[in-house]
């Protein structure tokens, strides 16, 4: 049945211009029929936000592997650099910690295997954690690393154990945000390969880019007061800032 | 003095320049003005801002007049091709902005566009006077009427011809300046009073306010119970005083709108407040308060009554179907008291369904108005015992999608390609682009199907292109635009059998805007009478319930299962269900609108309830069912365009129960030559024939009310 439905104002839409004769009819009776709209801000945007998503998951549906796997390397690069400032922050954190490129290489990496590990097994649905907790918890991990980099001089052995453990807790960060972003029902292990390429494409970046503005400068004997210091303090006070911007605010 | 002189012209021609500048400088960034390089001319809706909107409408209806004058002024003799064709092509730019804005005004609004709307529409009903009304562009159009037989026309351009003329004539253009002053001073009136009438009831409607406590709430749903908080709420924020909001704190509310209403009718235990809302909304426009429609309907049909006289019709009612597929008053009076009798027994063997479960438990009253829906509900769990969340896991908004193309493709081959990189006016909008058979482009289709709250409620179909064969091959773009619960999370869309028949309705509009295939636009795809144009919607939704092409569609989204027979069953005796309430509800409303277009203008007509009630009294209608809209909030005919109209919806479905047996009878659905005649003979052919033609060459005989009957119980064979 559909009497109802299809009301006047429908037909004069459905008939073109000659039948707009009197428009303000329509506005009318529609406003009679259901009552206002009800236009409110907050809502409009969570629906057209939802939207967005619903379309992006459509193109992705439509997309070939290798087009959607493009896509998640430069998703994956973009949530480094410009979207992921925290992850950016505690790379180069890493950065300052150390001068010795093996002991760099131990950290990066033991931090990429973790947040690797973390973000397949979340977007798996496999573990589920809240952003109410990760997220202060990564302020802190930056805090703590720019911190310590104030205190050693050289990083100690605990240090990649230390790091593996604070890239677990970035992984559920990075599947939080890819999960906001819409992942694709089929071919989900390439597209998560895809995305941590992006990744470790955007870490690497930062610490090429930090390593060709420090590299020359790395052995002065003012490098660890005038640079490596003051660059752990501002990283972490930034740190700080989060943390309690997402613990109380 | 002479160099003043000077002087004053250079500031003079700057400042002309300037200004053109200006609007030149506005032309290029205003894309109504710019030709689309958009892919099959889709609007850059990117680009488009509200603020291009009324510059564009300007410019469109000066575009338009100047064309007009051309037309008029042309020295030439008047011809079919520098006149009539040249009607066809003016008013480009109006028509573009038209179709978009209007569009916006349904699907995407916002307050600035309800702002424009209001704006405008005095404006734009003042241009369209400036045509209709037009006496020079009547008498070229006329003198090519009266050479028409010399002419050598096709039987479209015939049809375009006295179509044309007709709306002149119909405006008044044979009448003496007497007479054409009497109906400009009648004119004036109805449209005050049709405005009148719209804004009491507007009043009426948002005047009653059902305020509960929480102990009133006995038997509602938490859906229901969260709904009329979400309206105090509101209510509450729009109060301007202190004692304003008080009154709405932490109350529920209910509101005669059918949204509000129906569900605390179906769902309240309190008898009392039940008749409480149900009276509040049969009475809107009848508390003889100032904003009482008693006289305004009663003047309203008179006044009709005399122009329809002065016009050299008999009624109102003569003058409106003189244009339409039934051609007179007692045609339609024959259908409706043809279906009148079997509806009236059918809702009488429902009342006494109802009182048996009224009795049964234990109470002692007799079941009245505000009681049908709680009832009704009762035995629609005894009997039918449909649960509607089984049946949605089967009917993913994609396989219903599925389902519906490959109809179309079963009928008549043609495919749909989702175009994902188009962007049109919100990311819910999907474009597709339709191709025939042998691969050629038809169309391009937008389903726009999530409800949100800057889109209007229902469902419709529109267009943001039309179809032409003037100047070279046009192909339309053409919307559906529905109101389905959106996905939650990342959950598939997942719809009810209602909304189903919904998707395909709406989709039977988009296809009679596809497949049309017409020479001149306005008589394209939809342009048809209102009695016509709703059976190529309806006809389709006769697909969605064959269980074959159900069971080709609705495949659960989990499993992929196939939606069982069982479930199948029961969704086909549903539709069986209160279809004796509603027809009679219908048909007494579109009963009550032929009486009140078939009033003789020196009639004595006092006020509507005598006139209703009279009306009623005629057909016996029961006292438990009211129409379906009384005569003071009968808004279609008093303030909309439907007066002797409002039967078109059910001889529409004439037609399509009628026209689909015809599918029935050859034993197959898809049987490729009833499709190929449906094709060619309906949804191709707009209105460049007589709709009654049509559907004859489609179905080999005029339309029959048995079919009908049959599918909507009111055969005798429900119990």
């Amino acid at each position: 049945m559909s009497l109802p439905k299809t009301l006047l104002f429908c037909i004069f839409l459905v008939l073109g211009f000659s039948a707009f004769s009197h428009p303000e009819d329509e506005l009318i009776i529609s406003e009679i029929e259901q009552g206002q709209l009800s236009m409110q801000d907050q809502q409009m945007t969570a629906e057209y936000e939802a939207a967005l998503k619903r379309q992006r998951m459509r193109r992705l549906a439509a997309m070939s592997w290798q087009q959607r796997f493009l896509l998640f390397i430069k998703a994956g690069i973009e949530h480094i650099i410009p979207k992921g400032l925290d992850h950016i922050l505690f790379v180069l954190g890493l950065f300052f910690s150390s001068l010795i490129i093996g002991s760099l290489l131990w950290q990066v990496t033991s931090f990429t295997l973790a947040h690797t590990v973390t973000l397949a097994l979340a977007a798996l649905g496999i573990i589920q954690a809240p952003g109410n907790i990760v997220e202060p918890l990564i302020a802190f991990s930056i805090i703590y690393v720019a911190i310590e980099n104030c205190f050693f001089k050289e990083t100690n052995k605990w240090r990649p154990l230390i790091v593996f453990s604070f890239g677990l807790l970035h992984g559920l960060g990075f599947a939080a945000v890819l999960n906001e972003y819409g992942l694709p029902e089929n071919g989900l292990v390439p597209t998560l390969l895809a995305f941590n390429i992006g990744v470790e494409l955007g870490q690497l970046i930062v610490l090429f880019s930090a390593a060709a503005l420090f590299w020359m400068i790395r052995k002065k004997s003012w490098y660890r007061q005038w640079v490596q210091i003051p660059a752990s303090v501002m990283i972490a006070l930034v740190g700080l800032f989060w943390f309690i911007e997402r613990t109380i605010l | 003095m002479k160099k003043l002189l000077f002087i004053a012209t250079i500031v003079l021609l700057g400042a002309c320049q300037s200004q053109q500048e200006q609007t030149e400088m506005q032309s290029s960034e205003n894309p109504f003005f710019q030709e689309w390089d958009t892919p099959f001319g889709i609007p850059p809706f990117d680009k488009i801002k509200d603020e291009h909107y009324m510059p564009a409408f300007e410019k469109g209806m000066k575009e338009n007049l100047a064309e007009i004058d051309a037309i008029v002024n042309n020295p030439e003799d008047p011809t079919f091709a520098n006149t009539l064709e040249e009607l066809e092509r003016a008013g480009k730019l109006l028509t573009k902005v038209s179709r978009v804005f209007y569009n916006m005004t349904g699907s995407n609004t916002n307050p600035k566009i309800q702002e424009l709307q209001r704006e405008l529409s005095p404006i734009v009903s003042a241009h369209s006077d400036k045509i209709t009304l037009n006496e020079g562009l009547f008498k070229r159009v006329e003198a090519i009427w009266q050479a028409r037989e010399t002419l050598d026309l096709t039987s479209e351009q015939q049809k375009l011809l006295a179509d044309t003329r007709k709306s002149f004539v119909r405006s008044g253009a044979l009448l003496n300046e007497e007479q054409k002053a009497k109906i400009t001073e009648i004119n004036s009136q109805v449209s005050e009073l049709t405005t009148a009438f719209g804004q009491n009831l507007l009043a009426e409607t948002n005047g009653f306010e059902l305020i509960l406590e929480e102990e009133d709430l006995d038997g509602l749903s938490e859906g229901t119970i969260a709904a009329a908080a979400e309206t105090a709420a509101q209510k509450m924020d729009r109060a301007e005083t202190e004692e304003e909001k008080a009154k709405y704190k932490d109350k529920y509310v209910f509101t005669p709108h059918r949204s509000s209403m129906y569900p605390f009718l179906t769902e309240s235990n309190r008898r009392d407040l039940r008749e409480k809302l149900y009276k509040s909304y049969v009475q809107r426009g009848d508390n003889d308060n100032e904003t009482d429609n008693k006289q305004v309907a009663a003047k309203l049909a008179k006044l009709r009554a005399e122009r329809a006289q002065l016009m050299g019709y008999e009624t109102h009612a003569h003058f409106v179907l003189e244009e339409r597929m039934l051609k007179s008053p007692d045609e339609v009076y024959g259908l409706l008291t043809k279906l009148w009798e079997p509806a009236l027994a059918r809702a009488k063997a429902e009342v006494a369904d109802m009182q048996a479960v009224v009795d049964m438990e234990g109470h002692e009253f007799k079941l009245a108005g505000w009681d049908w829906w709680q009832y009704a509900e009762k035995v629609r769990k005894a009997k039918y015992d449909l649960d509607e969340a089984a049946i949605k896991p089967y009917l993913s908004l994609d396989n219903v999608l599925n389902g519906v193309f490959e109809t179309t493709n079963k009928l008549w081959g043609l495919t749909f390609t989702e175009l994902y990189d188009v962007n049109v006016y919100h990311p819910d909008a999907r474009v597709w682009e339709v191709k025939d058979k042998d691969g050629s482009h038809l169309g391009i289709f937008i389903g726009d199907y999530f409800t949100r709250s800057n889109k209007r409620g229902g469902a419709w179909m529109s267009s943001f292109k039309g179809q032409s064969n003037l100047d070279g091959r046009e192909r339309p773009i053409v919307v559906n635009v529905c109101n389905f619960p959106a996905p939650v999370g990342d959950n598939p869309a997942l719809l009810s059998f209602e909304n189903v028949t919904t998707l395909f309705h709406e989709f039977g509009h988009a296809m009679h805007g596809i497949l049309t295939n017409v020479t001149y636009g306005s008589m394209a795809g939809t342009s048809g009478p209102r009695d016509f144009t709703e059976f190529p919607a309806q006809i389709l939704e006769h697909w969605a319930s064959e269980p074959e092409i159900l069971k080709s569609f609705a495949k659960h989204y989990q499993t992929g299962e196939v939606i069982p027979d069982e479930l199948i069953n029961k969704l086909l005796k549903a539709s069986k269900f209160n279809q004796g309430f509603e027809n009679t509800e219908y048909l007494a409303a579109s009963l009550l609108d032929m009486d009140w277009h078939t009033v003789k203008a020196d009639e004595d007509l006092k006020d509507a309830d005598a006139f209703e009630e009279a009306s009623l009294k005629k057909i016996g209608l029961i006292d438990e069912i009211a129409p379906r809209y009384r005569s003071t909030y009968f808004s279609h005919i008093f303030a909309g365009g439907y007066a002797s109209g409002y039967y078109s919806y059910v001889h529409s479905a004439v037609l399509d129960s009628d026209g689909f047996e015809a599918f029935k009878e050859a034993g197959d659905v898809f049987d490729p030559e009833l499709a190929a005649k449906l094709r060619t003979h309906v949804y191709e052919k707009g209105s460049t024939e007589e709709a009654m033609d049509l559907y004859t060459q489609f179905r080999g005989r005029q339309p029959e009310i048995d079919a009908l009957l049959k599918v909507r119980g009111l055969d005798g064979s429900s119990d």
